[in-house]
């Protein structure tokens, strides 16, 4: 059966709507459990047609006059934002269910999920930032969704402040290549920048975008309002944030920079923006591994560390050399490290909003000794931080593995060697909270926990998947490869 | 450089006429000062209060319904500008379905703001701005 | 006609003069007249731009520029109610709550 090619971006807006339509007609009934339940099938349904789209083997179908361009690496990324979403939305079930306004955050988790899809999406500078701004102004409200809560307030308003400021600086930069070359879509930008005769307009513009990019994906120089905003938030927002805004922000990142601004022709100008995501890479990494090691509190300590996997994933875009073998082989480690970071640290945002619901306290202190009372979560956190340090306990072994390579054929040796130096780090701090569960004692024994189902089975699935991911990576590397090599040789 | 010396000649004209118009006035009027003139209401109402007050937070939800309509005018205006050329080139289907859908969403939204109650007015006695 | 760097000149005093605002101002809301400043700024580009080679497009761009400015007043206000209901003012430098 032929789908259409938007298909999962279709289910995804359509369910959105259907949450309105749901609670418009049975506005004062509860119906936690059947928002959910949509939510989650609409996230599942949606990775389920982008994988079937990809199997399919469409290749390279170009939509709406070239302002959507679908191929394999939009399917491989709307895989990774329907699973991210199914799983927030079973967590959500158990979070939000004392809340108000339930179908606004699912509504609104939809929304960004189908922003998100469209960024994987975007053969244009116009589709690029409506789908973009699509993910932030949804992303702003959930922050803030806990509205009596003053941490939740406070992030919302950080998160807010550096996101209008970005989405300016993001505009600003796309008019100014738009002054340098007169043209919006991918295709018509590569060709327009060759020989391009306003090199500094365009120069500017190329890293106003940068910055831009740099605030979706939680990078340096926009990376101050992720740990405020991921402590902040209610723990399934932050677990989404973390992982699907990044990885569209990534997608975007790399659609833009290999497609309408081809290497080859920004060396010729004298801009070799290689050099630029390298150091940022290198920033990045350091500074997010370096404050992950210096907290207290367990959920910036994840926030922190959300930033230096920001770094590591730079790597695809700092280590592109010309040859289009290695230059795919990195940027299929970048994808596919997105794509097993997607599940382990969703599931490592959602054991802390676990945590949050039984009223753990916050710190490393405070989870000592929980592996007593809820030995099940405890497991999994443990394979899940372990698979984010990159030991071999999950599919992040692989992805670091063939990052560092990547970076080493590509003769950045000492880019790889600051990516293992911070591995090392992160090793450092997430087995401080591994021993903290583990071997500290608790401060009260016999505590009975309550089990919330759908956390318990978001976690549970999203560990399940890291380790599959160590036994079999194949099936989603080749796909990432396929990714990769639909941008690169596009 | 012509058109610039006509774009400095018209600042000189604009910034002179009222110039004019005020010192004129100032040389033929007769001088009579008198305290009612300098009151803000000369009909003679007293002001009461700051001119800084909060205005009822329930505003804010009709403003924000009514940012959404406005900015819905602003991309349903090129459109129809294009319509009649648009329903010419690709039929009067794909000239019309996409506004539709637009409308339609935008709707959905509409529909479900209102029977969430997020636009009913809610009285509170002790408002002192409730209307 | 005027030639295309003199807009730019003036788009780009405009953009400094919000980014001026957005670091100088604690105020909320004169913080978000700032960025949209900046997002007009953004706008005169596109237009004299779309207008130097006879392209539609910049224009279009524009008018989504505008519609995003006002979703994000939009949502922006409505953060800037909550914090203040938490926090019972809006300088945006006041809640800190959550240091590194």
């Amino acid at each position: 059966m032929a789908l259409p090619a938007l298909t999962p971006q279709y289910v995804l807006g359509l369910a959105a709507l259907l949450v309105l339509v749901v609670d418009a007609f049975t506005p004062t009934s509860r119906k936690n459990g059947l928002l959910a339940g949509l939510t989650a099938l609409a996230g599942v349904t949606s990775a389920g047609a982008a994988a079937w789209l990809y199997a399919g083997g469409a290749g390279r179908t170009t939509l709406f006059d070239g302002a959507l361009a679908v191929d394999a690496s939009t399917s491989f990324f709307t895989a990774v934002f329907g699973c991210v979403a199914a799983l927030v939305a079973v967590a959500s079930y158990d979070y939000v269910r004392e809340e108000p306004h339930q179908s606004a955050y699912y509504a609104l988790v939809l929304l960004a999920t189908a922003g998100m899809s469209v960024m994987a999406a975007a053969n244009s500078l116009v589709t690029a930032f409506l789908a973009l701004e699509l993910v932030s102004l949804p992303a702003y409200a959930l922050v803030a969704y806990l509205k009596r809560d003053a941490g939740s307030a406070e992030a919302g308003l950080k998160y807010f402040v550096v996101g209008a400021l970005s989405s300016a600086i993001l505009v600003y930069g796309i008019s100014l290549v738009y002054a340098a070359t007169g043209v919006f879509g991918f295709a018509a930008l590569a060709d327009a920048v060759a020989g391009n005769a306003h090199v500094t307009v365009l120069g500017a513009g190329v890293v106003m975008l940068i910055g831009g990019f740099a605030f979706k994906t939680a990078s340096v120089p926009f990376h101050f309002w992720a740990p405020e905003a991921y402590e902040g938030a209610p723990a399934p927002v932050s677990a989404f944030l973390s992982s699907a805004s990044k990885a569209a922000g990534f997608v975007l990142a790399f659609r833009v920079f290999l497609l309408a601004f081809p290497l080859a022709a920004f060396e010729a100008l004298g801009i070799p923006w290689t050099l630029v995501f390298a150091v940022l890479a290198v920033v990045t990494m350091t500074l997010g591994n370096v404050a992950a090691a210096t907290q207290t509190n367990v959920k910036r300590m994840l926030a922190y560390s959300s930033i230096g996997h920001a770094g590591y994933a730079l790597i695809g875009l700092a280590a592109l050399s010309g040859p289009t073998s290695s230059d795919v082989a990195v940027v299929g480690a970048s994808f596919s490290h997105l794509f097993v970071y997607g599940f382990t640290n969703t599931g490592a945002f959602l054991v802390v909003a676990l945590a949050e619901r039984w009223g753990v306290g916050r710190t490393f202190e405070d989870y000592a000794g929980l592996a007593r009372s809820a030995p099940v979560a405890s497991a999994v956190l443990a394979v899940l931080l372990f698979s984010l340090a990159g030991l071999p306990v999950g599919g992040g072994f692989w992805t670091k593995y063939a990052l560092f390579l990547g970076a080493v054929q590509s003769g950045l040796w000492w880019l790889a060697a600051v990516g293992v130096v911070n591995s090392a780090l992160s090793l450092f701090y997430y087995s401080r909270l591994v021993k903290a569960v583990w071997v500290d004692a608790p401060d009260e024994t016999g505590v009975a926990r309550e089990r919330p189902t759908g956390i318990y089975a978001a976690v549970v699935v999203a560990a399940v998947v890291t380790v599959a991911l160590l036994v079999a990576p194949d099936v989603v590397f080749s796909w990432a490869d396929a990714a990769a090599r639909a941008l690169v040789s596009a | 450089m012509n058109e610039w010396i006509a774009v400095g000649v018209f600042a000189v004209v604009a910034a002179s006429i009222p110039a004019v118009m005020v010192s004129a006035s100032r040389l033929l009027r007769p001088s009579v000062p008198e305290k009612g003139k300098e009151t803000v209401y000369e009909s003679g109402e007293v002001p009461t209060g700051g001119t800084r007050l909060n205005f009822n937070i329930q505003y804010y939800m009709v403003a924000l319904l009514f940012v959404v309509f406005d900015i819905e005018t602003v991309l349903i205006f090129p459109w129809t500008v294009v319509y009649q050329d648009a329903v010419g080139a690709a039929g009067l289907g794909s000239a019309l379905a996409p506004m539709l859908v637009f409308i339609a969403v935008l709707v959905v939204g509409l529909g479900w703001a209102w029977r969430t109650g997020v636009i009913r007015w809610v009285s509170s006695a002790n408002t002192e701005f409730n209307t | 006609m005027v030639p295309l760097q003199y807009y730019l000149l003036f788009s780009a005093a405009m953009f400094c003069i919000g980014v001026f605002g957005v670091l100088a101002r604690r105020n909320a809301l004169v913080y978000l007249m700032s960025v949209e400043l900046m997002l007009n700024a953004a706008n005169v580009v596109f237009v004299a731009s779309s207008a130097h080679y006879g392209t539609i497009s910049g224009q279009v761009f524009s008018l989504f520029t505008m519609a995003l400015a006002a979703a994000e007043v939009a949502v922006g206000v409505g953060i800037v109610l909550v914090a203040y209901r938490n926090f019972k003012d809006i300088d945006i430098t006041n809640p800190t709550s959550m240091r590194w």
